[in-house]
């Protein structure tokens, strides 16, 4: 009996101890984050971090459909497992509406961290919300035009669009003009004319963005009364739709990005809106027939759909000091450079201009002008909501189930109450 | 110390009697404290909010709200209409299976070789993830790059827009869920029409009559209980069905797929209004449980004969 009584003491102890044998200085930091190329590339840099500062990072990765869900019982209890966040746009609104974030003024102004570098879209969108900083920007989204420039140098498709609309073939310069280019490839050079992500949800409020933003539309006015019902986004809606109807590939009323990239990839579509970093998956012959006949441009009629992640402190962390100096290293001109050398979506105009990115993503300088330009979704607790709304109504008028106008009066209706409900209206 | 180490061995001695350690008086007493926290408490809880105004934005109990958020979820068209393509979802794809599922369990039932290898390629959609099944059928599906509308092409057969239409994209989602769910039918059904007695099909053999009347009249009845069960799991499993949709449809085109677990998940996850949810919720379990007691009152009735 003795000897078994040693047994568990000994036991004991050593259990006790394991712990702080692992971990000296004791602070570990833990992080949700996306299961996306991006999370792989900071993670391969975290052992200098490790080693610079003696606290450690931990990664819980998962795909991005998990994550609302798992971050906000975290969020919500007396103290978050989580130190620091990544935010999406879609909840930008939501965190700091809920006070759940960390206002992050206070470190940037003792720390003399340097905002100026930030895009101010990016910092608009996933920086500030309602006058304070809450968030440092940390990748990007934007959507673009990415189209063949095989199909647009063809000298017989050029002959022919001059002879049937008296005009060059070119780049459109806005909506209507790249719908019509659209038609003109689908029933001319045997291809789709935009390979578009139709599918209920946000991949079709994603897509249409671009089309509402860029004929001048938006979903609210600055007194939050909505207005994608009126003329112009009546306008935007009508060309979407006869584009994903008529011009696109068959089923794309049920595309998402992936279904969208096929189409594309597999050289059946002369463009795509999307976001600008589908350009080198494009251009890279492993995954696209089309490689080398892609190029970038922004938006036909200028502004396209911005979106993008930030970080982000939780109110209840255990962990605000180690998380912020986690959020300077990791946004550090050394470190972005290296993570834009890898192929990240980089926020800081320094790190568009290095002459080294620069040399490796020649096409980082439309990107530039994309993400400057672009417009985000409005921004706040029911943002979720809203594109879930939108989506629902987009969907059922793309299937016919209901008239353009009559679906988007129905969501302007629904708007107006989310608004309301988020003490918005003025 | 001592203490510890006495239970220890005590709890060997009793694993070494095998299942005796569950008969013990103290497992009996933690029982009802068990299902009281796992079972009861989380049901209680989100009854309770359903009644309460509790959002993620305000994640408080203290506002009642009375039965607004019932009243909510019947004023909405949209909850209609995800409860009717529930019902019609639930029935066609019950049906589907246990009339197809049947026919295939008789038919594995009489004399085949390599039965094991049946069973084995039957098994394997069924212990696939929802989510993987999904996503393979969505590019079987693909309407320009998919394999299925390639074959159909090959035959003469005009492409189907599978997903994208919203005719069919309900259709799909059944024939999707079939593909997976109908082993489970079958298995079930089989293992009842193993187990059940031999006599009474020589007496109906040796009376005369054909394969089809004793089908009908002995077959058929004997297999009632075991059909009814199969039949009960799979309506129960049809219900939540979430997975799938979500990852071919989205509810979509339009709200042609907006199956009730979806609609549920959208007003927790988008609308953070957990409060309707829950109420939504209840509305679904009381159905359920409705459905449920039907299925096992015929089941009693019928044990009672």
């Amino acid at each position: 009996m003795r000897r078994s009584v040693l047994g568990v003491l000994v036991v004991a102890m050593v259990a006790m101890a394991l712990p702080s044998v692992a971990f000296p200085q004791g602070v570990t930091l833990r992080m949700l984050m996306e299961d996306v190329p991006e999370t792989h590339i900071i993670k391969a840099l975290l052992p200098e971090f490790e080693r610079r500062t003696g606290i450690k990072v931990q990664f819980e990765i998962v795909q991005y459909m998990d994550m609302h869900a798992k971050l906000v019982p975290q969020l919500l209890a007396a103290a978050s497992q989580y130190d620091v966040l990544e935010v999406d746009n879609y909840w930008a609104g939501e965190f700091p509406a809920a006070g759940w974030l960390e206002p992050l003024d206070g470190y940037v102004a003792r720390d003399k961290f340097d905002l100026k570098v930030y895009l101010p879209s990016m910092l608009d969108m996933v920086g500030y919300y309602q006058g304070k900083l809450y968030m440092i920007p940390m990748y990007n989204y934007a959507m673009g035009l990415i189209y063949r420039t095989d199909l647009m140098q063809d000298s017989k498709l050029n002959e022919l669009y001059r002879r049937q609309y008296g005009k060059p073939l070119r780049v459109p310069g806005s909506v209507e003009e790249y719908v019509r280019v659209s038609e003109f490839m689908r029933k001319n050079a045997g291809v789709a004319g935009s390979a578009m992500q139709g599918a209920r949800g946000d991949p079709i409020v994603m897509e249409w963005s671009n089309y509402l933003f860029s004929v001048g539309g938006d979903y609210y006015d600055e007194k939050w009364n909505a207005r994608i019902n009126d003329a112009k986004g009546i306008r935007a809606t009508e060309l979407y739709i006869k584009n994903l109807l008529e011009n696109a590939p068959k089923g794309a009323t049920a595309f998402n990005l992936d279904d969208a990239f096929r189409v594309m990839s597999q050289g059946q579509a002369w463009s795509m809106i999307s976001y600008w970093w589908m350009l080198p998956q494009l251009n890279d012959p492993k995954k696209s027939k089309v490689a080398g006949k892609v190029a970038l441009a922004p938006m036909p009629g200028g502004i396209g759909l911005n979106g993008g992640w930030g970080w982000a402190i939780p109110k209840n962390s255990a962990h605000k000091k180690e998380a912020w100096e986690f959020i300077k290293w990791v946004e550090s001109k050394e470190v972005v450079k290296r993570r834009a050398l890898q192929g990240h979506a980089p926020t800081r105009t320094d790190v568009f201009n290095d002459p080294d990115v620069l040399k490796k993503y020649p096409y980082y300088k439309e990107a530039l002008q994309i993400i400057a330009k672009a417009k985000h979704v409005p921004e706040f607790q029911f943002s979720a909501q809203m594109i879930e709304v939108v989506g629902r109504e987009l969907s059922l008028a793309a299937a016919k189930q209901k008239a353009i106008k009559q679906a988007l009066d129905d969501a302007a209706r629904e708007l107006n109450d989310l608004a309301r409900k988020a003490n918005l209206k003025k | 110390m001592r203490g510890a180490a006495t239970t220890e061995r005590r709890a060997g001695v009793a694993a070494a009697r095998g299942w005796s350690v569950l008969a013990s008086p103290g497992l009996l007493f933690v029982t009802p404290t068990i299902l009281v926290l796992v079972v009861a408490l989380p049901l209680v809880y989100s009854l309770v909010i359903s009644f309460s105004r509790f959002t993620f934005l305000t994640p408080r109990l203290d506002r009642f709200a009375g039965v607004d958020n019932y009243l909510k979820a019947f004023a909405d068209r949209y909850f209609w209409n995800s409860f009717y393509v529930t019902v019609k979802y639930v029935v066609l794809v019950v049906g589907v299976e246990f009339l197809l599922g049947l026919l295939i369990a008789l038919l594995l039932h009489g004399d085949l070789r390599f039965k094991g290898v049946y069973y084995a390629i039957l098994t394997i959609p069924m212990v696939m993830s929802p989510v993987g099944v999904g996503l393979i059928w969505k590019m079987l599906l693909h309407p320009g790059l998919g394999v299925v509308n390639y074959v159909l092409s090959r035959l003469g057969i005009q492409e189907v827009n599978w997903l994208g239409s919203p005719a069919m994209a309900f259709w799909s989602l059944l024939l999707v869920d079939v593909w997976q769910q109908i082993s489970f039918m079958i298995l079930v059904l089989l293992a009842g029409l193993v187990s059940l007695p031999r006599e009474p099909f020589e007496a109906a053999e040796i009376d005369g009559a054909n394969s089809l009347q004793r089908l009908w009249y002995v077959t058929v009845p004997l297999l009632k209980p075991v059909a009814l069960v199969a039949v009960l799991i799979r309506t129960i499993m049809a219900f939540r069905t979430y997975d799938l949709v979500y990852v071919m449809t989205r509810g979509g085109p339009g709200v042609s797929t907006d199956i009730i677990s979806y609609y549920i998940y959208r007003t927790t996850f988008m609308g953070l209004d957990l409060a309707q949810a829950s109420a939504v919720s209840y509305l679904l379990l009381v159905v359920v449980l409705g459905l449920t007691a039907a299925l096992f009152s015929a089941l009693l009735k019928q044990e009672a004969v």
